[in-house]
């Protein structure tokens, strides 16, 4: 859904854990775009509804990213990438 | 014994960030918190360490963030950035999160600078992956250089709209479609500010430019657009909408909604601020005297937050606060205040002559009753438009009762994304004006804050945490 399309951005990346699989994230932004950044746009499956949400407002008001994050639910939107983070997508990660 | 502060600033957007800057440079002992991870709210969102290439789509008006946060550090003013505030008090406390730790800090006066967020505006399938704010695109733009890829559709109405619509075209962004909600006339209530506007021509060329600019690009883009849907399985995949009075559908990949900004209020209500009510914007503000005090004694509101003025205002405004609250501290006498502050006074009053223009041409066409009963209304606890006309029919009045009710309203977002529209249905069936419905009530925490880290936190002796701190979060 959304591609880095700035050649002048040189992302240092760093290893994640994303529902209990290594992958690489982009340091220094957020989770969700983070997560966009590597195809992942899916940040939870909704409580109440059932059904995959992603990421609405990109600036902590919708907790659409509400997602568990070094083992505290957190709104990825807000929390930025560091190496070793360990991100849960809850029930997600498990149909996968 | 917790910290304490002359002023405590909450929000590092231009308001926050000018509001810093001119106590400091005034002796004033203050800090600004923000919960993003470095300054510049939404509109200069990591301006600092935007690349080159970022900077020229973003234009000259994404510029003047460098020369704020450049005035911001040089202040010396203290600053921590990723510091969610997640409560705030009348007599001064203010309790954060950052780091894993959360503390209380007392400030004599509070500047609270939170901005603005797109107005949430249900329609059929505003849930589905693949819709968001255009401003959320906007902002991982910024934030992270990303750009839509795949077919993108853009609906709404309001210049942040055209604007988004202008970068992402200069980026070479596939758009199948400019879907306005803006009738194509506006109407004659409309240009009985075009007077005042033509008083800033430079302002008024800035958004013609922009308008042309679209318009050359052979986009589709329809004006007058009516009963948008996204659709699409467990992802969004088309949009449909009704153009001149037929429906046509467009594929997409990524549907970006706006629908103009109202200020981000929840602040404000936790604290217990009078609000006022916006009848042509139908938002509600924070009640302020001239130098943006609120009915709280110590609580002053600028920037976005106080009222939708954009960032030169707020900027304006942010000082305005800083001044007042010099004074009150006696560091500056009632006639630096005042000489200080003319030269402010009359940059935000020519700064406003296009506004009500704009406002006219942009307002929000908001009427409850055309909401589909199926529509989801509350994201968070998955309510349904008709699940909240049903309770209106069986004697629900308010917004709170409401809540009670249906649980519209209850779910992590505590309202932000359903509140406004929850008060426009209730009004609408009551044939009210939404301000008569009420407002949802706010209460700590404002953000998720883990039970442990409340815990383990440090409290002022004289501070009362309440029984219901966690409320919102038990679930
Ligand atoms: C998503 C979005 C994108 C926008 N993009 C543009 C644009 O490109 N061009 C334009 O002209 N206008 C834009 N606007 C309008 C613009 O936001 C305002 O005119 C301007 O930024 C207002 O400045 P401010 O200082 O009042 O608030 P903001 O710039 O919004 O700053 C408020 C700050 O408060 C912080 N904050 C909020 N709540 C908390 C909390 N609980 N704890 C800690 N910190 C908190 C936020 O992180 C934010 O940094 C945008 C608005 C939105 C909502
Ligand atoms: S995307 Fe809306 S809160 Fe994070």
């Amino acid at each position: 859904m959304f591609k880095q399309q700035d050649e002048q951005i040189q992302q240092k990346m760093v290893s994640v854990t994303l529902d209990g699989e290594p992958r690489e994230l982009p340091a220094g932004v957020s989770v969700a775009a983070g997560l966009f950044s590597i195809g992942e746009i899916i940040s939870r499956i909704s409580p109440s509804s059932g059904k995959p949400c992603s990421p609405h407002c990109l600036m902590g008001v919708c907790f659409e990213c509400l997602m568990e994050i070094d083992g505290i639910q957190q709104q990825a939107c807000v929390v930025e990438v560091q190496e070793g983070l360990v991100i849960n997508r809850g029930s997600l990660g498990k149909k996968e | 014994m917790s910290r304490c502060y002359d002023v405590i600033v909450v929000g590092a957007g231009p308001a926050g960030l000018t509001a810093g800057a001119c106590l400091a440079e005034m002796g004033v002992k203050a800090l600004v918190l923000d919960e993003q991870h470095q300054p510049g709210g939404q509109i200069y969102r990591r301006v600092e360490t935007a690349s080159p290439a970022t900077l020229k789509v973003m234009g000259p008006d994404y510029d003047r963030g460098l020369e704020l946060a450049e005035r911001f550090h040089k202040s010396g003013v203290e600053y921590e950035g990723g510091a969610i505030v997640w409560n705030v008090t009348a007599d001064g406390s203010i309790a954060y999160s950052r780091q894993g730790k959360s503390q209380e800090i007392q400030g004599r006066y509070i500047i609270i600078a939170t901005g603005a967020m797109e107005r949430p505006f249900p329609l059929p399938g505003w849930t589905l992956p693949g819709v968001m704010g255009a401003g959320a695109a906007n902002n991982l733009a910024k934030e992270a250089g990303l750009v839509p890829a795949g077919e993108v559709v853009l609906a709404g109405s309001g210049p942040l709209l055209l604007l988004e619509a202008s970068i992402l075209l200069k980026k070479g962004v596939n758009i199948t479609a400019i879907l306005e909600t803006t009738e194509k006339i506006p109407s004659a209530q409309t240009f009985k500010y075009l007077p005042a506007a033509i008083r800033r021509t430079d302002f008024l060329l800035k958004g013609l430019n922009m308008l042309r600019e679209i318009k050359s690009s052979g986009v589709v883009y329809h004006k007058g657009v009516g009963e948008i849907k996204a659709q699409g399985d467990s992802r969004l995949e088309s949009v449909e909408a009704m153009v001149d009075g037929k429906t046509q559908t467009f594929p997409a990949d990524l549907l970006l909604l706006h629908f103009g900004v109202i200020p981000n209020t929840h602040i404000f209500r936790l604290a217990g601020c009078a609000m006022r009510w916006h009848q042509e914007q139908r938002y509600w503000y924070p009640q302020t005297d001239d130098w943006g005090r609120t009915n709280c004694e110590r609580i002053f509101a600028a920037g976005d937050g106080s009222g939708v003025s954009g960032a030169l205002a707020a900027e304006y405004k942010g000082e305005l606060c800083a001044l007042e609250a010099a004074r009150c501290l006696g560091i500056i006498p009632d006639y630096e205040r005042d000489s200080l502050a003319k030269p402010l006074q009359e940059a935000i009053n020519h700064d406003r002559w296009p506004r009500p223009f704009i406002d006219a041409m942009y307002a929000p066409k908001l009427d409850g009753s055309h909401f589909a009963d199926d529509t989801v209304l509350c994201r968070c606890e998955n309510i349904m438009v008709g699940d909240v006309r049903r309770a209106v029919s069986e004697g629900v009045r308010e917004v709170n009762e409401m809540k009670i009710v249906t649980r519209c309203g209850m779910g992590p977002c505590q309202g932000r994304m359903c509140g406004p529209a929850v008060a426009e249905v209730i009004a609408a069936e009551l044939r009210q004006s939404p301000e008569r419905v009420g407002l949802l009530n706010i209460r700590p925490p404002l953000k998720p804050v883990p039970l442990e880290e409340v815990a383990e936190m440090e409290l002022d002796e004289a501070s009362q945490v309440q029984a219901d701190l966690f409320k919102n979060m038990k679930k």
